[in-house]
């Protein structure tokens, strides 16, 4: 079992008896396609990721990208990669049939994101990368656009990119002021800089598409008067070759982890001629750039879950390899050693990070399932699952993102000193996932979007919906001996939720915003870990299912195993709300009342 | 060019394999199966050589359990054009030469310029079907072969041999036994995938004649003895210990 980085058994777990995605084919939307081209997608994935990704993932940390000459080279295997990719149809998986894509569902298309950022997360966002670019023009270009940019994405000969941040502007973009000046051409003049462009330019593609935006002369400030372009690196001329637009790379930056995709920064129209052509609506730009994010945000919670899973084999391994001291109430120095997996401690550092990864994973693949009812009804079954999509989406994003750190992190810590060594993977995996709670929204905007807007949409909606969910699978579990007291403890927790929105609704409705919002991000702490402790009983229920019908040797253990992770979870991780919850209900203006100059020192 | 490329299901090379505590087999539930690596090669030479011609059709020829599906389904998702399974029991068991008569049966008659397979299978490493398919058919076989270049009637391989290589020259059809560095084998597309499950696989029920060779019995390699570590209490002294323990234990000087 050399170098296992996933469990391929996990997921088909997931995918088919937690959510039945086969029963996904009875919509027309994903009707021609069969159970085994499921499976066949999860095999193809894993021998990509094995045999194409992850023989370079220490190679790429240790040889970062270079910027040379004004242009910026990477790890060769990227070539290789985006063509394979592309080729075999990866980029388009989850795009509509109109424009060449596969229309998996994306509970299965999703499936090799996670497997090749579980193998080499920084390979994995090139081909990722265009997934997303793609589909902004998809959904929102012209057809014009669609026919010049869309195929060369999905062949992955040209990188697309995501170009939204500058030096003043990050997670406040309405503060960006690149600027887009019309002309009497179909093309605008783009003037400004972007920074942390990931993959804006490198040399194993022909050429760059950056979705990017920037704000129209004249148009009003803020969030509302941002539109999106695609400004090409090199662009086509009259004859159809390709001339450079007017793009300069001024650099990249050296990163802590995540090393092997660079990040640029970008000067547009030095010489006044970088044309960028407008996409959608003027002053639409952000909102057709949430849609999009709303995606990424869900595959930033894949890659988080990926990485943390990759360390968790690295050390599962080096655990039941490592002989390393005694049962505690041994008393022979010279009996042999013990691996150390046979330590409680050590059993307790693994399975908090299966209770964290699979946990995580639940969260995403029931978002995932929602996108894909969303996309398969219409009417107020299309607004249900679009609106539980909507209140979920930061969650999934920032409780993978946040808690992957922790799990790597204790994934290291069973390594002793080698795991801080760059002998063994984890240390890398470390820096890695990092980078997580940063990119596609920071943890700090995920909350303020948590709380501030969705819990409160159309007075409450998406939460009545949401609460609708866990009670069915309280009840579910509930009629079930062996769960009911999971599902009481729940029960409870949810209770307190309830309770905990009620009173900082009080206090927004009170008129004081700035207390309402102040602990945001432990509110979203709270709400996290009561959304996975909902999907773990989710997971319990399917494995009690299993254990009940009687499993093979090799399934009880997979189902045992997996019953011990939920009840971790329950025991050691659900009674943490207890806490954040006691924080949630005070009403103390304490981060609002510190001054910035009492941090004298 | 039509060609045939004859394909084993295996355990993954990365399965954790056990034997059955009575030492009749291995243990199959929770193994993952993939194709034989060396008939994965015998698949995409098979291709490219189709392409290179511009026409032609592969057939994947197998024989095994209902599992082996899979298998051929993931060579049609690569790109072959259709399959045949030679249905036998889970645990049936025959010898090689069993299994080289039926595959024989099956590929005689068809116009096949070449049919491909792997050197061996890797799991229990025979190396015997393809020159006895090759035998039975009355075809010649070239074994080991790291480059095939096909021209008219005759084939040119590279065959490896100790310390070089050998260039045979082979008139077709013949069989032809695929070695590591043939080729990369392509990774089955989303759309092969999707046309996989509409290409034609045939399933015959296959009733082996008996095996001339029996099974014994499987046992795992014995278990290798712990090292020890050569005390003393100087280098001298380790020394003289360890050229003592060679001469006296191992007895190697």
């Amino acid at each position: 079992m050399a170098d296992k980085f996933i469990s391929e058994r996990n997921l088909k777990f997931l995918i088919n008896e937690v959510f039945d995605a086969p029963s996904l084919l009875q919509f027309p939307r994903y009707s021609h396609h069969t159970p085994e081209v499921f499976d066949m997608v999860i095999d193809t994935a894993m021998k990509m990721g094995r045999d194409l990704l992850k023989p370079s993932f220490e190679e790429m940390d240790k040889n970062p990208p270079r910027f040379e000459a004004g242009a910026v080279k990477v790890h060769p295997s990227v070539k290789r990669l985006m063509k394979e990719c592309g080729e075999g149809g990866w980029i388009s998986a989850v795009a509509s049939l109109e424009v060449g894509g596969q229309q998996l569902p994306f509970t299965v298309g999703l499936i090799p994101t996670f497997v090749f950022s579980a193998a080499n997360y920084s390979a994995s966002n090139y081909p990722g990368l265009n997934m997303g670019a793609a589909h902004l023009i998809e959904s929102f270009g012209s057809q014009e656009q669609k026919d010049t940019y869309i195929p060369l994405l999905f062949s992955g000969a040209w990188q697309g990119t995501m170009a939204l941040t500058e030096p003043q502007a990050g997670s406040s973009v309405g503060d960006i002021t690149t600027t887009a000046s019309p002309t009497d051409k179909d093309y605008y003049l783009i003037r400004g800089q972007k920074i942390f462009i990931s993959a804006a330019d490198h040399d194993c593609v022909d050429n760059v598409v950056n979705l990017m935006l920037a704000r129209i002369e004249g148009a009003p400030p803020g969030l509302k008067g941002i539109s999106l372009f695609i400004v090409p690196k090199k662009r086509f001329d009259n004859d159809g070759n390709l001339v450079p637009n007017d793009l300069a790379i001024l650099g990249i930056y050296h990163k802590m982890g995540y090393r092997g995709c660079p990040i640029t920064q970008l000067s547009l129209g030095d010489n006044g001629d970088c044309r960028g052509w407008l996409v959608g609506e003027p002053n639409r730009g952000l909102y057709y750039m949430l849609q999009m994010m709303n995606e990424a945000r869900l595959v930033v919670g894949m890659n988080a879950a990926a990485i943390a899973s990759a360390a968790y084999y690295a050390c599962l391994q080096y655990t039941r390899e490592r002989p390393q001291g005694r049962p505690i109430t041994s008393k022979d120095p010279s009996a042999p050693q013990i691996p150390i997996i046979e330590h409680a401690d050590i059993k307790r550092m693994l399975l908090f990070q299966r209770a964290v990864i699979e946990g995580s994973l639940g969260l995403l693949f029931q978002c995932t399932v929602y996108s894909d009812l969303m996309l398969a009804h219409e009417g107020d079954e299309r607004e249900k699952y679009s609106l539980l999509l909507d209140l979920l989406t930061p969650v999934a994003k920032t409780y993978p993102a946040e808690m992957a750190i922790h799990s790597v992190s204790q994934a290291l810590q069973c390594l002793g000193g080698y795991g801080y060594c760059d002998e063994f993977p984890i240390e890398q995996h470390y820096r890695d996932t990092r980078i997580h709670p940063i990119h596609e929204g920071t943890t700090g905007i995920q909350a303020l979007t948590l709380l501030g807007r969705n819990v409160v949409m159309k007075n409450g909606k998406a939460l009545t919906l949401f609460l609708d969910e866990v009670e069915g699978a309280i009840k579910k579990a509930g009629a079930r001996p062996e769960l009911a007291a999971h599902a009481a403890q729940l029960k409870k927790a949810v209770e307190k939720l309830k309770e905990v929105i009620g009173h900082l609704v009080g206090i927004a409705t009170g008129g004081n915003i700035d207390l309402f919002l102040a602990d945001a991000t432990l509110f979203m702490e709270f709400f996290g870990v009561i959304a996975v402790a909902w999907q773990w009983l989710l997971q319990a229920l399917a494995a009690q299912s299993a254990l009940a019908k009687g499993a093979s040797p090799s399934d009880e253990d997979f189902y045992t195993g997996k019953m011990y992770a939920f009840r971790y979870f329950f025991a050691y991780e659900l009674p943490k709300t207890e806490g954040m919850a006691q924080r949630l209900l005070t009403i103390d203006d304490l981060t609002l009342s510190m001054k910035p100059d009492y941090f004298s020192d | 060019m039509n060609s045939a490329v004859i394909l084993k299901q295996v355990p993954d090379t990365e399965a954790l394999i056990k034997v059955k505590p009575d030492g009749t087999g291995i243990v199959k539930e929770g193994v993952k199966f993939v194709i034989n690596p060396y008939d994965e090669f015998g698949v995409e030479e098979a291709l490219k050589k189709k392409e290179a011609a511009g026409s032609g059709e592969v057939t994947i020829v197998s024989i095994g359990p209902d599992r082996s599906v899979e298998s051929i389904r993931t060579a049609l998702a690569m790109g072959a054009d259709k399959g045949v399974l030679l249905k036998i029991g889970e645990d049936e068991y025959s010898d090689a030469l069993a299994t080289a008569k039926a595959l024989a049966e099956e590929l005689k008659g068809k116009d096949y310029k070449i049919i491909f397979c792997g050197k061996q299978a890797i799991d229990d490493d025979m190396a015997q079907i393809g020159p006895m398919v090759a035998e039975l058919m009355g075809l010649p076989c070239v074994t080991v072969v790291t480059k095939v270049d096909v021209s008219g009637d005759k084939a040119v391989c590279s065959r490896e041999i100790e310390g070089g290589k050998e260039i045979v020259e082979v008139a077709l059809p013949a069989v032809i036994s695929c070695q590591k560095g043939l080729n990369e084998p392509r990774y089955a597309s989303l759309p092969g995938i999707m046309k996989a499950k509409k290409k034609p696989l045939d399933i015959k029920d296959t009733k082996l004649d008996a095996p001339k060779a029996t099974i014994d019995k499987w046992e795992n390699p014995p278990q290798r003895a712990a090292g020890r570590i050569i005390e003393g209490d100087d280098a001298a002294a380790k020394a003289a210990a360890l050229v003592k323990a060679l001469r006296q234990e191992a007895k190697v000087i």
